[in-house]
């Protein structure tokens, strides 16, 4: 008797098993073939920086250093500039001639995107900054920044001379 | 003192003098007003109404910052009234301020931020477009940015009451007010800068510090001031070793927040681009670059040679090197090279006040006196241009105290606008002219001076005490007449010797002068005076921070070291120049012009200079003769200084902690012949400063800005 | 510079009617009586007037700025001043302000081509009873029409 009911309840789990791997088998797949395929991300993926431009192609960043105020890893490091006749890089009357993240040190804690007043520095979807060589994780300006806009004809995209650091 | 008034502030009992502010009385419990116009010292505009408050049987509500206190009053600050009135003027204050805080200068630490956070509301009801006015130029260094200001008349009343310039005004009026500069679109001013600090909002800003950072990206180091002999305390903000602003906002200095624009702007001259960033050696008669090892090498060996061979050596000190330094070098010069052929440009005659003096204490003023004493008599030189902290001194204590001020001197000065008795001596000089702001307004001799006293004896022997400040007019034996005139009056009288530099005071008391050893003490071992020197064919000179050869004389020394910052006459003379750290770069102490000992502090540091005095001790080492002259570390040798030099046994902790004090005068007569004629003013105006001046590329906009009109 | 002898008569008297030390106080009728001479307040005068009362010539620009009398430019023969604040705007003041720039070409603060008037909206001039009101140089014209004011203007224009 009791063997019967062993067999009756090994059948029940073996099914209920087996049901949910027919149930896995038809539910559409959930493996990402990343690096075959490119990686999918939810919206609000906090990744690499980006630097982003208004509509007529200017830096939307007045170098405020609120992000550098505002990160906890103090990772943020900015130079600020004025812009002139000749050389104008923001809509505001500052920009940023040097703006550098290490990713040495970011956390990735979305501070910097919430402090700016300007939506300038927002989170890509970027994250394959891993490398053998630290030096490489300081991202300059230059590496952050959006593409211009296309129709965009911002007056001057780089300084004269572009600010090394 | 008459009796104190009794009143009630948010239920707390406070007394106060009468005729006390009910802002400032409340301060002195801890509670705050809000106010943007109120500022101390300045007169009351009643401008902004943020400090309104109620007060008790007052009908409505009353400005704390004009309300004098009364027996009996009951104000309240914290109603329910007095917030909607704050949040009410914050939102018309706010109506056409613009709100680009994180591009303007002021954001972080802008008052009217700090009280709309406070006090304000989060949210306006206004909708219509802000009026927008483009900013303007009003001079090298002041900005306005019209619709950020608030009309708080704060700088027009600095301006004209604190610096006695009045070069700024306000024009239109109502929404459309703005604040005006003196000459149709531009200042003819001081330069100064105190509008731009005191500015709440940021309206004003300042031509060097505009958009270059933010206020708490920046380390403050608070230091003194390297151009006059005023000694004030300039807080540097600083980044990346970088020098971006100076002021003193924390009134921290002798000087409260007084700078004028060499404290606030002329920091400039240590990024110059001729700056000397490594030594250099004469290769083959041309100057070129050597590490520090192979120059300092060079200059030991060479020391070593001529000490060996019994040749000469001369040694010329600085107006601006430290105490420390200047000690360490005459105490090289004088035991490891024995020589007495050492001196400096003396600026005033210092050593003739001091023995005029002799046998008298609490003679000498301090920058708080002239603040403090009923009457003083200027003697000569420009104040206002020569030495700003002490004319604003001066006016200061006219405007809060009514003191007397005698302006004796030869061309207008600035003082005569509030001077009880202006006298004109000798022949003034053109006054017209632009460039008067770096030369002296005319001239006359100490005999005109003291005949034009003579007349003023019985108006000064009328005076309960006196201050003097005479010049380089007064040297020597016209000195002693001058202290002899004074204490013929029969009260007590203070004085001042005026001296160029920040720390011409300092390289006296050192015993930078041959027949001098630190602390007025006789050499008894005569020597050669700086321009004997120059003449003279020593076997080896060594300048430290000074450009003896200016004049344009001829090398005459076997062997030429210079340490200076830049590439000056004497250096381009020199055998070996050695790149020296400017006083923004060392430790140290000062000596200002009243003799008040100052401590400098290190803000930043320049690639491939050093402070004169590791130079020093290095040098020394090199020659293996740094046991001798023990540590050249700056706080060891302000110890020695301390222990053998007579009157600088100040407090350490007065020193360390960023205070001043002033240092004793000597009690005895000064056992040397005086020499009046090695004493000679280069009388700078504000735009100017010796050498260092050159190097400052404010000082040379300001001025071609001027010479250009 | 010099003023005429009548004018210097005043000034002397301008001086000497206020308290020793307060001289500054006689800069307002200085002003306004130079500028009825001389039609406008050029630099040189502000200059001349900051010397004999005591001031810097920017607070003499800070007075003139600030009221709405005081020229720097000039005006022309007959300054047409048009009230219009509330008891002339709800008179139609401000259609009859309307009516002269139509009528005249020109805008506040304008003169015409031949120098011959200038206009000016201003605040109220305390002739609301008799609203709209207008005022040229120092008289009134209450209650005024269009077409009253066509009439006035045209006279202007006649006299001589």
């Amino acid at each position: 008797m009791a063997n019967k009911i062993d067999i009756l309840g090994s059948a029940a789990a073996i099914a209920k098993g087996m049901g949910v791997t027919f149930k896995e088998m038809l539910s559409p797949t959930v493996t990402e073939y990343y690096p075959d395929e490119p990686a999918k991300f939810e919206e609000r993926f906090r990744g690499v920086h980006v630097l982003q431009r208004d509509l007529n192609g200017m830096e939307k960043c007045v170098a405020c250093f609120l992000c550098a105020a505002a990160c906890p890893a103090n990772c943020i490091y900015i130079e600020a500039a004025e812009n002139t006749e000749q050389v104008r890089i923001s809509g505001g009357e500052r920009y940023a001639k040097v703006y550098n993240i290490d990713y040495n040190r970011c956390i990735f804690c979305g501070y910097c995107v919430e402090a700016c007043p300007t939506d300038a520095i927002t989170h890509g979807h970027g994250f394959e900054a891993a490398s053998y060589n630290t030096s490489t994780l300081i991202k300059r300006k230059e590496d952050m920044l959006a593409p211009i806009p296309p129709g965009a004809h911002p007056p001057v995209v780089t300084p004269a001379s572009p600010a090394a650091h | 003192m008459a009796d104190l008034v009794k009143l009630t502030i948010d239920g707390r009992e406070v007394q106060a003098a009468p005729g006390t502010l009910v802002i400032d009385a409340a301060k002195t419990v801890g509670i705050e007003i809000p106010a943007f116009c109120y500022y101390e010292g300045l007169s009351l505009a009643a401008a902004c109404r943020m400090c309104l408050v109620e007060v008790e049987k007052m009908p409505k509500m009353m400005t704390a910052c004009t309300l004098p206190v009364a027996e009996g009053m009951v104000v309240r600050t914290e109603t329910p009234q007095v917030k909607a009135a704050r949040k009410g003027t914050l939102e018309f204050l706010l109506t056409n301020h613009p709100l680009d805080c994180p591009v303007c200068d002021k954001g972080g630490e802008c008052e009217l931020q700090d009280m709309v956070f406070r006090y304000g509301a989060g949210e306006s009801r206004y909708n219509e477009t802000k009026i927008h006015v483009p900013e303007k130029q009003y001079s090298p260094v002041v900005f306005f940015d019209a619709p950020r200001c608030i009309l708080c008349f704060r700088c027009i009343r600095t301006c004209n009451e604190g610096m006695g310039v009045g070069a700024l005004g306000v024009i239109n009026r109502g929404a459309v007010s703005e604040i005006a500069p003196s000459s149709g679109d531009h200042l003819e001013c001081d330069e100064c800068g105190a509008c731009i600090d005191i500015c709440p909002v940021g309206a004003l800003t300042s031509g060097t510090y505009r958009y270059q950072t933010r206020p708490w990206e920046m380390t403050h180091v608070a230091t003194i001031c390297t151009h006059c002999a005023d000694g004030c305390k300039t807080t540097l903000g600083t980044r990346n070793d970088r020098i971006i602003r100076g002021n003193n906002r924390d009134r921290s200095g002798i000087n409260g927040e007084f700078l004028c624009i060499k404290g606030r702007y002329a920091f400039d001259f240590y990024d110059a681009g001729e700056r000397l960033q490594a030594p250099l050696a004469r290769v083959n008669g041309k100057l070129e670059e050597v590490s520090w090892s192979e120059a300092l090498l060079l200059v030991a060996k060479r020391f070593n040679q001529v000490l060996a061979d019994g040749g000469s050596f001369g040694v010329i000190g600085s107006n601006h090197t430290s105490n420390e330094e200047n000690y360490y070098l005459q105490k090289f010069a004088r035991e490891v090279l024995r020589t007495s052929h050492i001196d400096h440009h003396r600026t005033g005659d210092v050593v003739a006040l001091v023995d005029a003096l002799s046998g008298q204490t609490g003679k000498l003023a301090t920058v708080a006196d002239l603040y403090e004493r009923k009457a003083v008599v200027v003697l000569g030189a420009d104040l206002s241009l020569e030495h700003p902290l002490l004319s604003n001194q001066i006016r200061a204590n006219w405007r809060h105290h009514q003191a007397h001020v005698y302006a004796v001197s030869a061309g207008t000065v600035r003082e005569d606008k509030y001077a009880v008795a202006s006298v004109r001596v000798g022949n003034a000089a053109e006054t017209s002219d632009p460039s008067r702001f770096a030369h002296p307004q005319g001239k006359a001799s100490a005999a005109e001076y003291l005949a034009a006293l003579e007349q003023l004896r019985d108006k000064l022997k009328a005076e309960p005490e006196l201050v003097m400040l005479f010049d380089d007019s007064f040297k020597g034996g016209d000195v002693r007449k001058l202290v002899e005139f004074g204490e013929s009056l029969g009260i007590p009288v203070k004085y001042i010797g005026l001296v160029d530099y920040s720390n011409s005071r300092g390289a006296i008391d050192m015993g930078l002068t041959p027949e001098l050893l630190p602390g007025y003490k006789a050499s008894g071992q005569p020597g050669l005076h700086l321009e004997e020197m120059l003449a003279a064919e020593l076997s080896a000179l060594w300048v430290v921070g000074a450009n003896p050869f200016q004049s344009g004389a001829a090398r005459k020394a076997g062997f030429l070291v210079v340490q200076d910052m830049f590439l000056t006459e004497t250096a381009a003379l020199a055998d070996v120049v050695l790149p020296a750290a400017s006083a923004y770069e060392k430790n140290g102490t000062v000596t200002n012009v009243t003799g008040e000992v100052q401590k400098l502090k290190h803000a930043i540091n320049t690639m491939g200079a050093k402070p004169d005095l590791e130079i020093m001790g290095f040098i020394a080492r090199e020659m293996g003769v740094a046991g001798s002259l023990g540590p050249w570390i700056p706080d060891a040798v302000f110890d020695e200084i301390r222990k053998n030099v007579r009157g600088y046994e100040v407090p350490a902790p007065v020193i360390a902690t960023g205070g001043a004090a002033q240092t004793a005068p000597v009690n005895g007569r000064v056992p040397v012949e005086l020499r009046p004629d090695l004493v000679h003013s280069d009388h700078n105006g504000l735009f100017a400063s010796g050498t260092l001046g050159r190097y400052s590329k404010v000082l040379h906009t300001v001025l071609e800005s001027r010479l250009s009109r | 510079m010099t003023f005429s002898p009548e004018l210097e008569e005043r000034f002397a008297k301008f001086l000497t009617s206020y308290p020793p030390g307060r001289q500054r106080s006689a800069m307002i009728p200085m002003l306004l009586y130079a500028q009825d001479e001389l039609g406008s307040i050029s630099d040189e005068v502000i200059d001349e007037v900051a010397r004999r009362v005591g001031v810097t010539p920017l607070q003499v620009n800070e007075v003139l700025s600030y009221y709405s009398m005081l020229h720097k430019k000039p005006l022309g023969k007959y300054h047409v001043q048009v009230c219009t604040n509330i008891s002339c705007l709800l008179m139609d003041g401000d259609k009859l302000w309307d009516h002269a720039c139509k009528k005249l070409g020109i805008g506040h603060k304008e003169v015409t081509a031949d120098g011959e008037i200038s206009l000016e909206e201003v605040e109220c001039m305390g002739a609301c009873s008799w609203a709209p009101a207008i005022q040229v140089n120092y008289d009134f014209h209450h209650k005024v029409t269009p077409e009253k004011l066509d009439q006035l203007l045209d006279s202007l224009r006649k006299k001589p």
